[in-house]
């Protein structure tokens, strides 16, 4: 479960209209889809980072299962994007020069140890997982747009998150292969990921059971279905 | 697979760059080993040529004398107890000193004065080969002595003794034959005549005796004071000179050459980590968005600044290996142009291979130091916000 308690970031500490975060608190209960929505500046990603650490609040405090995030060390933070949390990116941000199941493997290069035959099975199996069976030795410059958010989200998976954040997952991809990202998302939500994804897209939000929507850096509507 | 994965990939893609980068660095490390080979063998060939031009260490018996003389006219010494050396027990303790190698010459002398014609002349005993060795800047008219009753004049001690190639001249009750005179050298040796030190040593009764003896030392690996102190280990009871002017003028030469190759060296390696600090600075701006990923999937910074330095060392060992390997090609055929190391030998030297690369491993490390530290300070967040 994530809670965030008064949560303040500024880009520009010396402006204070400057806040894209002005006292956020909220809750996300462990295996929800939760779906933060507001206009562009509203702080949407600004929440996603701040709640997936790659940014560091202000002010206030965020819990996860407890333990405020704020008071982990470096150390700490590192092995928790590596395990509990994984992220998806609006442009899926692969390794250009890494196939799809190196660059799902990505997350297991981090030491000079070779990367277990049990790892490589994972991988290919989160691989087949998202639709790229017989496409694991495919350069990213050799894969859809969709692909490779596919890809995205098998490097995301084979962590094995407790907790997925994507931002804007589908923002670069056409109606087809957003439907279908979303669907996977869904599926993986329900066997008990929690999601918390950055939408503007109505339609998608609409499959949230939880949406957060943001207005100029504050919490407008919590709403549940 | 592992954290060697990212930086060896991408090298490859960047191959072009890679290359590049290589052969600056390469070139770099060429211009070093060339250089450092270069001023090696010359360095070690002008000293075999300067010692060429005479002995470095006197050896004499420890005696008591004054020097008589004053404002410039010597008239002589004043000996009051003469000594001499044994001459196969010195010549043996001289080759037995740890630095036996840096000997290049013993010349043993023995001398005696002797009338000729009613004009008083020194004859200094030698031993021709060593002697001709330390002595080549002598220009002989005539030939140099193969027998033991032939001997050189000096060019004064010829003319006022009227000999002259082919002569004969009596010394002690034994005839000798000039085989050659000596051109001018405006030295000492213009006074004397030289014949062989055994023949000498027979005719005065003195066999195995000598009154000095000149050794040429290659001071190049080690000091001369080092040299003097395993002699007069060896040899206690006698006087060891080395003359610090002659050897520290050749060590100067000889450390003017080195020392214009390493600031050469210096100057060139700086230019080659900053063309590499450059090239990693580039790698890290372009790859920010890279970075803010493996942050965002758990790499730490010391991974991230491992996997830049890693890209660094990779580059390095690869220009290393082609820049020793060309630098050593330079440098024989530099050698082979300037007709530099006709005493010296040149060879391929493993051990010298394996110090360059590490050392061109750290520098290469080193240098991209400042841009590996710079990419572990991307805040993952920083690099993909702004996208």
């Amino acid at each position: 479960m994530l809670v965030v308690e008064n949560v303040v970031k500024a880009y520009d500490p010396t402006v204070s209209e400057a806040k894209a975060l002005d006292g956020v608190s909220l809750t996300i209960p462990q295996g929800v889809f939760a779906c933060i929505v507001g206009r562009s500046g509203s702080g949407k990603s600004t929440l996603l980072n701040v709640l997936s650490t790659l940014l560091k609040p202000d002010a206030g405090r965020i819990l996860y299962n407890g333990r405020d995030l704020g008071r982990m060390s470096e150390h700490e933070l590192d092995t928790l994007r590596s395990s509990d949390f994984s992220m998806i990116f609006q442009l899926h941000h692969l390794l250009p020069y890494l196939t799809a199941l190196e660059n799902v493997l990505v997350p297991f290069m981090k030491g000079l140890k070779p990367i277990s035959a049990e790892r490589r099975k994972t991988a290919v199996a989160c691989l087949e997982r998202v639709g790229l069976a017989g496409k694991h030795d495919r350069l990213p410059g050799k894969l859809s747009g969709g692909e490779q958010q596919r890809v995205a989200i098998a490097r995301a998976l084979v962590v094995s998150p407790r907790v997925l954040f994507a931002d804007e997952p589908t923002g670069s991809l056409d109606k087809k292969t957003g439907d279908a990202v979303m669907a996977l998302l869904k599926e993986l939500n329900a066997e008990g990921i929690t999601m918390v994804m950055v939408s503007h897209q109505a339609e998608y939000a609409a499959l949230a059971s939880q949406v957060i929507e943001l207005e100029d850096g504050r919490v407008k509507r919590p709403a549940w279905r | 697979m592992n954290i060697v994965t990212i930086p060896l990939r991408n090298l490859r893609r960047k191959g072009l760059r890679t290359l590049l980068m290589a052969i600056v660095f390469g070139i770099g490390i060429m211009a070093v080993v060339a250089l450092n080979y270069l001023s090696k063998t010359v360095g070690e060939s002008l000293e075999k040529k300067l010692s060429a031009y005479g002995a470095n260490i006197l050896i004499t018996p420890r005696t008591e004398h004054l020097a008589v003389g004053y404002g410039g006219m010597q008239l002589g010494d004043v000996s009051y107890d003469i000594k001499y050396l044994r001459e196969r027990e010195t010549v043996d303790a001289i080759r037995s000193i740890g630095h036996k190698d840096r000997i290049s010459a013993i010349a043993p002398k023995f001398a005696v004065f002797e009338k000729v014609g009613g004009k008083p002349v020194a004859l200094i005993g030698v031993d021709w080969e060593p002697e001709l060795g330390i002595k080549s800047y002598w220009v002989v008219r005539g030939a140099t002595p193969k027998a033991a009753d032939e001997l050189l004049a000096g060019h004064k001690a010829a003319s006022a003794l009227g000999l002259d190639t082919g002569a004969t001249v009596v010394l002690r009750g034994a005839t000798f034959r000039v085989a050659g005179v000596i051109e001018p050298t405006g030295s000492e040796d213009d006074n004397v005549l030289f014949l062989d030190v055994h023949a000498l040593q027979r005719l005065s009764s003195a066999e195995n005796m000598v009154h000095f003896v000149e050794v040429a030392a290659l001071c190049a690996g080690c000091p001369i004071e080092e040299i003097t102190a395993q002699l007069a280990e060896k040899l206690p009871d006698v006087e060891i000179t080395a003359m610090q002017q002659v050897v520290k003028q050749r060590m100067m030469t000889v450390g003017f050459v080195k020392d214009l190759a390493l600031s050469v060296s210096v100057v060139i390696l700086l230019t080659a980590c900053v063309m590499i600090a450059l090239s990693i600075f580039s790698s890290v701006n372009e790859r920010k968005q890279e970075i803010g990923v493996l942050r965002a999937v758990g790499f730490s910074r010391a991974s991230i600044f491992f996997l830049f330095s890693l890209e660094a060392l990779l580059v390095g060992v690869v220009a290393g290996v082609l820049g020793y390997a060309g630098g050593f090609v330079v440098s024989v055929k530099m050698l082979g142009m300037l007709d530099l190391a006709k005493d010296a030998t040149l060879a391929f030297d493993f051990g010298h291979l394996g110090v360059t690369l590490a050392a061109v491993a750290a520098l290469a490390t080193a240098a991209s130091a400042w841009p590996a530290l710079k990419a572990a300070r991307v805040e993952p967040s920083q690099a993909l916000i702004m996208l």
